[in-house]
């Protein structure tokens, strides 16, 4: 609305803006349009990925003759923060785990995931956000099998064979998963 | 003399002010729309007014009784009302149901919702999303001018507490009683006081007898349900209502319920209604669908599992009579089947639901003219090769109507029984 009424009343003025003044205004604009921008960025720092329908086989392609365990969560989900919290008590007694998470929340809500993760000692895990709104091609592409139920997890061996949950994982599911004793509290 | 350059430059100044404090909300607000990836080909078609139906986020739709198609949808922070005289073509300018913006959840399980009155009251429900994490209240706000206005809105659950109150149904009775059914975390929080365990949430309602103007008290259906998934609501005897959700039995078997509602808070012949054996410690995002078979407390029911038992989409009917529920069979088993929707029309049951090929996510439906016994062969309505919501129904006196919004095709009314416009 200003914007129209500035163009109209620009109009009937009848004259041009002198340059000097219209550069200051590029200027002033330009300044005005970085802090915009900065207010909208998210704050806090994040090493969040962009999850697309390739993504999956990027990571499967990283981890090659390596087991993994992929956790899948959302900001949206109570069973997720339980399973957040003991994964990172988890992380911090088994630092080495092979562990990446994928949040299943667009990507333009990273500052709310990476909050969470914060809260668990997570923010530092490669970390993966949906980056796409046709959000079954990317469940698609992780497993046909999934239905979009969270916290779910999978667990790749070194050959990628895999094994699924849906539900939060527990201490046996996990050692069971990655056939060793894991540390815990 | 007053120094009139001075005053010119200032006056421009100030314009340009206004023009680029105008151009960085214009540019704030297409990264914010672009974020919540609303910037689609079939939102850029609409008419180039920015807040729109096929714009915004997860709509609901009904006809009122002149057959207006009244929509509601969210598009920054605002719950919107439009409506249509065409079947859903052209819509109206919308409306700001919430003068101040608040943060409205919208999602395929939990959108904000619409209902007409016999005489033209507009009832808009949503679920507000508060700071603590899966917190939120049940809101209420309605028109009585036809909507170019909106009441005040106003939080209907009664308990204080920062705690869950969400994925909320509204349902209106043919005697113009309203029910708001939802999901509330009020003893699970209570619980926790107590540093004891609590399975799940609980279903909560409350019932308006004056229009909307206030609500009652609100009542407990049942502990221990299932924390996010949509409650199908339809109409039972008399002022009673009907209710089907996903509960949590035992430790984490998250199956059906079934219960009927009175006005005053009593809650009847609650029972299991599914036996799909799904132990899931999960959220699955899957509400069910019901709509009365007959009036005698017999129920269609629609719903998602992916149990021991069971696994996709299912039909069964419900007797409160027998408190069993029969005939059931799977309608798809198929990866990416989910979210069906009930309806009838002229003795005929429609359901749809959404599928994906693996590279389409595709309308189907599915008929039964022998109230559920066989069906039809699923056929696809509707496809989008992008991002889409989960496919509704609206009816009006004329027949049954696709409510679906997609990124690609931006919102879509389609005539699915057999009939003209």
């Amino acid at each position: 609305m200003t914007f129209l009424n500035y163009r109209m009343a620009r109009f009937k003025n009848g004259r041009l803006i002198p340059l000097r003044a219209r550069t200051r205004h590029i200027l002033l604009l330009l300044l005005l349009a970085s802090v915009a921008f900065l207010a909208v960025s998210p704050s806090r720092a994040d090493n969040f990925r962009e999850f697309t329908a390739d993504s999956f086989a990027q990571i499967k392609a990283q981890y090659q003759g390596q087991e993994f365990l992929l956790g899948l969560w959302s900001v949206d989900c109570p069973p997720c923060l339980a399973e957040l919290m003991f994964m990172g008590e988890l992380i911090q007694l088994n630092p080495d785990l092979p562990y990446v998470l994928i949040s299943t929340d667009p990507i333009e809500e990273r500052q709310s995931a990476v909050e969470f993760l914060e809260d668990f000692g997570l923010s530092g895990m490669e970390s993966w956000m949906f980056a796409d709104s046709f959000v079954e091609r990317l469940r698609f592409s992780i497993d046909p099998g999934w239905y979009g139920e969270l916290p779910r997890s999978y667990y790749f061996d070194d050959r990628h064979n895999r094994q699924s949950h849906s539900g939060i994982v527990t201490r046996e599911l996990l050692e069971s998963w990655f056939q060793r004793e894991l540390t815990f509290e | 003399m007053p120094d009139l350059t001075n005053l010119t430059c200032r006056s421009t100044n100030q314009r340009f002010l206004n023009f680029a404090i105008a151009v960085l909300l214009t540019v704030a607000g297409s990264v914010l729309s672009f974020s919540a990836g609303a910037q689609t080909e079939g939102c850029q078609s609409a008419a180039g007014y920015p807040v729109s139906v096929h714009c915004g986020g997860a709509p609901s739709a009904t006809f009122d009784d002149r057959g207006r198609l009244w929509v509601t949808f969210v598009q920054d922070q605002q719950v919107f009302v439009s409506y249509s005289d065409d079947t859903g073509k052209t819509f109206s300018r919308p409306v700001a149901v919430n003068p101040v913006p608040e943060d409205a959840e919208y999602n395929g399980e939990n959108r904000p919702k619409i209902l007409v009155s016999q005489d033209s009251v507009i009832y808009v429900s949503w679920t507000l999303k508060t700071s603590p994490r899966f917190t939120g209240e049940i809101r209420f706000s309605r028109s009585t001018d036809g909507g170019k206005s909106f009441s005040e809105p106003r939080t209907v659950n009664d308990d204080g507490l920062f705690t869950g109150h969400r994925f909320e149904s509204l349902f209106q009775t043919e005697s113009g009683l309203l029910y708001l059914v939802w999901i509330d975390k009020r003893d699970l929080e209570a619980s926790a006081q107590k540093g004891e365990d609590y399975t799940g949430a609980a279903v909560y309602y409350a019932v308006s007898r004056d229009q909307g103007r206030s609500f009652s008290q609100n009542y407990r259906v049942a502990n221990h349900s299932c924390e996010c998934c949509r409650i199908a609501v339809a109409p039972g005897e008399a002022d009673n209502v009907a209710i089907f959700w996903r509960h949590v039995f035992g430790a984490d078997t998250r199956d059906h319920a079934i219960a009927m509602l009175t006005p005053g808070g009593q809650v009847l012949d609650m029972n299991r209604a599914s036996y799909d054996d799904w132990q899931i410690n999960a959220c699955p995002h899957h509400g069910p669908t019901m709509i009365p078979a007959d009036e005698s407390g017999n129920y269609h029911l629609g719903w998602f599992t992916n149990g021991n038992a069971h696994q996709g989409i299912y039909y069964g009917r419900y007797s409160f009579t027998a408190g069993r529920t029969m005939n059931v069979r799977r309608i798809d088993g198929n990866p990416g089947a989910g979210h069906p929707f009930l309806q009838t029309f002229n003795g005929t049951l429609y359901l749809v639901w959404k599928g994906f090929d693996g590279q389409q996510s595709l309308i189907r439906l599915m008929t039964s003219s022998d109230d559920g016994k066989t069906w039809s062969e699923a056929e696809t309505l509707a496809t989008t090769s992008q991002g889409s919501d989960y496919p509704l129904i609206v009816s009006n006196s004329n027949g049954l109507f696709l409510s679906w919004l997609t990124d690609e095709h931006g919102y879509i009314v389609r005539r699915i029984s057999p009939g003209s416009e």
